[in-house]
Parts: structure tokens; C-alpha cells; sequence
């Protein structure tokens, strides 16, 4: 299991600690339509474990992670979170929270409204929603446009403020869609470290969905592998370099090692 | 201007670093550009009119047409001058109407939008019904409403609802549906009720929908306002709105005081359109792309 499950022991203590957090077994997806989304998936996510999934455009990875949400059905096998079944997870325990491809922020507020929303649905009150927010804010390091409306914000200051809502959802398992999928190679990088350092804090596990192997490899503590449609999983990959891990890692020899092995299986599959 | 009174200029600003700011980046528009931008936006339809009118004197010059047989614009002006308080009156009454046939579209309409909204199902059973208010003929329903509601205002104000309510709805209903996948998952992700997503996610997804939909209808309620007062009004010189001014003139023959009646009307229209658009404008300037001003 990942190095750092240990120093979460904190966070897990809020779930059944015999149950893995995620485990899907034998997971198949078909839509209405007759395609194939996903065959046969299989694999346990632990506490602490921050798990990517890549493969080819329409291989299934983010219908795996809408699965996980409770957001959609399976059309065979058998999901858990936290030893219960997704959408039952999310309604009781409530801390899940899913970071989508693009921010999807409400045009109609502002920044600090937008962070508060996940706040404001459970019924949080107004001082203390204010403050999460501009703690979650100071965070990613927006709190200075708490103000502004998104469409005043770059690509990743709106990444940010969505990172930023998922924090005060106060998530212990967090799912992320190609969240930086949109950005600059230099943003991107920024963020995946900025990222990192907050996961650290946050104490999160994460299923993180990619195509970019780079990405994958720097922020990952395990990298599952998938195949064109209909996805399959094809390889599990342990990433065992040690965190924290800083911008001076993607130049290393040991992270282009790694690169590499992800690659060549990506290109079996 | 010269390097002289350039270096003058920025010698004189050097403790006021903002006010020099302002100076240099008011000097970079042209001078004449807010006044030019005025006069392109108001010589074309200018234009346009007065030939409108010139032609239209012409042709009655031309053709010796008698004021029996049609108006000149001399006639509708003398019109105006003769009757303006009692044309005045009317307006008001005829704005009342209309505004209180709008109000009450917006109401009934967003409230019949929002049911529908809530499954396909009601939609389905609804939808079709919401049409027939387009497409009824309503002189065959007005008497009938007059009727069942004891006459007055209150079915002119029913006439005018029932021509003006479809754009309200239809748009309405649109805004509520656009709504895109990710946010409504976004809303289920954080066990949102269906209360906090219509109020927190569609209603204001819908609101630049809904006021397109308020605007068409604007216009359509005067429409329905005057109709009504046409057909049913009886309310007499003071109470009978542009309806009667325009039932009355066209009696006695005096298409003077028809089209100015008729004039009249048109320029309501016209007045709260654009007010409406500055609303929504104000309403929307924060974040809606329609209310935006882009430099490219």
C-alpha cells in the first residue's frame, strides 16, 4: 500500500478501517445506445492512495470515476465506498467531491459564492461559511479575488476556485476529471504541485483521471493503465518515488524511468 | 503636438502620477469619436423616417388622395395637437392594462415553466396546452371571457395575458432545460435538493432566457391590451384606452386621430422594449456574454 497511508492514520479513522475505501469488481458499463464503455474492471483503492487512471480518449476513465460518484449506474459487477454502495456513500457519509474537466463554475457568482455552494447545500450557516471559504481560498491562493466574477479568471485560477469548492466540501475521497486537461504545459506543472501539497494537507485519496503520462507519474502513488474501448485495466503500477515530491523530480532519471514503463504498457494495451 | 508642450505636459503632472495617467490615456481617444459614434447611430433611421414621410405625402399629392380615403402625416399631427390630452389618457389606461397582463404572464408563465421543468412527464402533459394561448383565435374567446369575468379591465388585462404568456413560458422552459450535465452533477455530487437546484441552479441559468422571453412579450401585451379594448372595451372616452380612441375613429371616419392612436401605441411599445433591454442589460452586466462589451 502507499507510503504515505500512514501518515493519514487521522483520516482514515473516520471510515470503517476494514473496508477499502474504493473497490470495484467485475465492473462493466454499456449506454442505452449499445457502446461499451468499460469491461470488466477491477481494483481496490486504499486510504491515502492517489491513483490515475490513463489510457486513450473514450476508454472508460471518467465513467469509472462518475461510477464511484454515484452518479450513474453500472450495467454489471459490484461497487463499494467505504463498504457501501456509491450513491448510499455520498448521501450519508457526504464527503466525496468531484473536480469535473472543465471548472464548472456558476457564471452568476462570485468567486467566494462558488466556493461556498457545496457549504450552502448542507445548510451551513453564514458566518461559518464564510470564513471556510476564505480559509479554502487562501489555500490555492485566490483569496484576493474572493470578489470577482469567474469570467474575469484565467484557465487555472478557475481550476483554482473549483479546487478550492471541493476543499470546503471537506472530502475524504476526492475524484478529479482531466482537471487540468485545458491549461499551458507551465500551468499545468504549477498546479500538479500545487496539487500535491494540497492532497498532503487535505489528507485525500484521489482517483485522478489523465492522458498526459507525465501528470500521471509525479502525482500519482499508483498508476492503473487502460485500453481503447471497450476499457479494460491492463496494468497496475506502483509509482515508488518517494513525496514530497518538488518540480526538480520531472528532470530526474529515476521519473523518466518510471515514464517510460508507463508508457511501454500503454502502448501494449 | 509638439515635443514641446508634450514635455511640458509630463513635467507638469510629475506629483500626480494617476491624473497624468488619465490625461495620456483620454488623449489616445479620438476627440470627435463619442459624438461621431451618436450620429451613426441615429442619422440612419433619421434618414429613413423623413423619407418614409416625404414619400408618403408624395404619393397623396401625387394621386389627389382625399383625407376621407387616407391620412396625411399633416392630418395625424393635427390629429395629435387636437386630441393630445384625451390620447394621453388613453395611453395610460392601455399601459395599465398591458403592464398588469405582462405581470401577471411573467408569473403565471414562469410558475407553468417551472412545473414542467420538474419531469418530462408534466412537460409532455402540459407543453402542447400552453400553445393553444398562440394560436387561439382570440376574438372568439374574448366575448366569452367577458362574460364569465363581468366585463371591465379585468378581461382586457385576461386578453392581453393570454396573447402575451407563450414567449414567457417557452423561453422560460428552455433556460430551466439548458442547464449543462456537469452542473447538475456538480449539484448531485454535494446532495443538493430538488428545491436547492431549481433555486440555485436552474431558475438562475434561466434568468437570460426568461428575459428575452419578457421583452417579446412586452410588446405582445400592449397588442393584447388593445385588442381587448377593441373588442370589449365600452369603458368610454376616459376608461376606454388606444382601443377606443382607434374603435371611435375609425366610426367617425377621422384617420387623423386613428393613426395617431395608433402612433401612440407603437411608441409604448417601443418605450418599454427599450427599458426592459436596459434592465436586463443592468440585470445581467455582471456575468451574462449578451450584456458584456468585448475589445478585441
Amino acid at each position: 500500500m502507499s507510503t504515505l497511508a500512514g501518515a493519514r492514520g487521522n483520516i482514515a479513522a473516520r471510515w470503517d478501517d476494514r473496508a477499502p475505501l474504493v473497490s470495484l469488481q467485475g465492473v462493466s458499463k454499456a449506454y442505452a445506445n449499445g457502446t461499451v464503455a468499460l469491461r470488466n474492471a477491477n481494483f481496490v483503492a486504499g486510504q491515502g492512495e492517489f491513483i490515475s487512471l490513463v489510457g486513450p480518449s473514450g476508454c472508460g476513465k471518467s465513467t469509472i470515476l462518475r461510477i464511484v460518484a454515484g452518479l450513474g449506474p453500472t450495467s454489471a459487477g459490484e461497487v463499494r465506498v467505504a463498504g457501501l454502495p456509491p450513491e448510499q456513500a455520498r448521501r450519508e457519509r457526504g464527503d466525496m467531491a468531484f473536480v469535473f474537466q472543465d471548472a464548472t463554475l456558476l457564471p452568476w457568482r462570485t468567486v467566494r459564492a462558488n466556493v461556498e455552494l457545496p457549504l450552502q447545500m448542507r445548510g451551513v450557516g453564514k458566518a461559518e461559511r464564510r470564513q471556510q471559504t476564505m480559509e479554502a481560498l487562501g489555500t490555492v491562493g485566490l483569496a484576493d479575488v474572493a470578489r470577482e466574477y469567474p469570467r474575469q479568471l484565467s484557465g487555472g485560477m478557475k481550476m483554482r476556485v473549483s479546487i478550492a469548492r471541493a476543499l470546503v466540501a471537506k472530502p475524504s475521497l476526492m475524484l478529479m476529471d482531466e482537471p487540468f486537461g485545458a491549461l499551458d504545459e507551465m500551468a499545468r506543472g504549477r498546479l500538479n504541485e500545487e496539487l500535491l501539497r494540497i492532497v498532503a494537507l487535505a489528507g485525500w485519496t484521489v482517483l485522478f483521471v489523465t492522458h498526459n503520462v507525465f501528470e500521471a507519474v509525479f502525482l500519482s502513488s499508483r498508476v492503473l493503465v487502460m485500453s481503447a474501448r471497450p476499457g479494460r485495466i491492463v496494468a497496475d503500477i506502483p509509482i515508488e518515488l518517494p513525496y514530497p515530491r518538488r518540480a526538480a523530480l520531472r528532470t530526474s532519471p529515476e521519473f523518466n524511468v518510471v515514464v517510460s514503463q508507463v508508457l511501454a504498457s500503454l502502448q501494449e494495451a | 503636438m509638439s515635443t514641446a508642450t508634450r514635455s511640458m505636459e509630463q513635467g507638469g503632472h510629475v506629483d500626480a502620477g494617476e491624473a497624468h495617467i488619465e490625461t495620456v490615456a483620454e488623449s489616445l481617444i479620438p476627440v470627435q469619436s463619442r459624438g461621431r459614434k451618436g450620429l451613426e447611430t441615429w442619422l440612419p433611421p433619421l434618414v429613413a423616417l423623413v423619407a418614409l414621410i416625404g414619400a408618403w405625402i408624395g404619393l397623396i399629392r401625387l394621386k389627389n388622395t382625399p383625407p376621407v380615403i387616407a391620412p396625411s402625416p399633416g392630418d395625424i399631427i393635427n390629429a395629435t395637437r387636437d386630441n393630445w390630452s384625451d390620447l394621453f389618457t388613453a395611453l395610460a389606461v392601455t399601459a395599465q392594462d398591458a403592464f398588469l397582463g405582462l405581470l401577471l404572464s411573467v408569473v403565471l408563465g414562469v410558475a407553468l415553466a417551472v412545473v414542467m421543468a420538474q419531469s418530462k412527464l408534466l412537460e409532455r402533459a402540459i407543453f402542447p396546452y400552453t400553445t393553444l394561448a398562440q394560436t387561439i383565435p382570440i376574438f372568439a374567446i374574448a366575448p366569452l371571457i367577458d362574460n364569465m369575468v363581468g366585463g371591465g379591465h379585468t378581461a382586457i388585462v385576461l386578453v392581453a395575458l393570454i396573447i402575451a404568456i407563450f414567449p414567457i413560458i417557452a423561453n422560460t422552459a428552455l433556460g430551466l432545460n439548458s442547464v449543462e450535465n456537469n452542473q447538475l452533477n456538480l449539484f448531485r455530487m454535494y446532495n443538493a435538493s430538488r428545491l436547492q437546484e431549481l433555486l440555485h441552479l436552474r431558475l438562475p441559468f434561466a434568468i437570460p432566457y426568461m428575459l428575452t422571453g419578457i421583452r417579446v412579450s412586452s410588446g405582445l401585451a400592449i397588442i393584447g391590451a388593445v385588442v381587448g379594448q377593441v373588442l370589449l372595451g365600452t369603458g368610454g372616452p376616459d376608461g376606454g384606452g388606444v382601443g377606443y380612441e382607434l374603435q371611435y375613429s375609425a366610426h367617425t371616419g377621422d384617420w387623423g386621430l386613428l393613426g395617431a392612436a395608433a402612433i401612440f401605441a407603437a411608441f409604448l411599445g417601443i418605450a418599454v422594449f427599450i427599458v426592459l433591454g436596459a434592465l436586463s442589460n443592468l440585470a445581467l452586466r455582471k456575468w451574462h456574454e449578451s450584456a458584456i462589451a468585448h475589445e478585441n
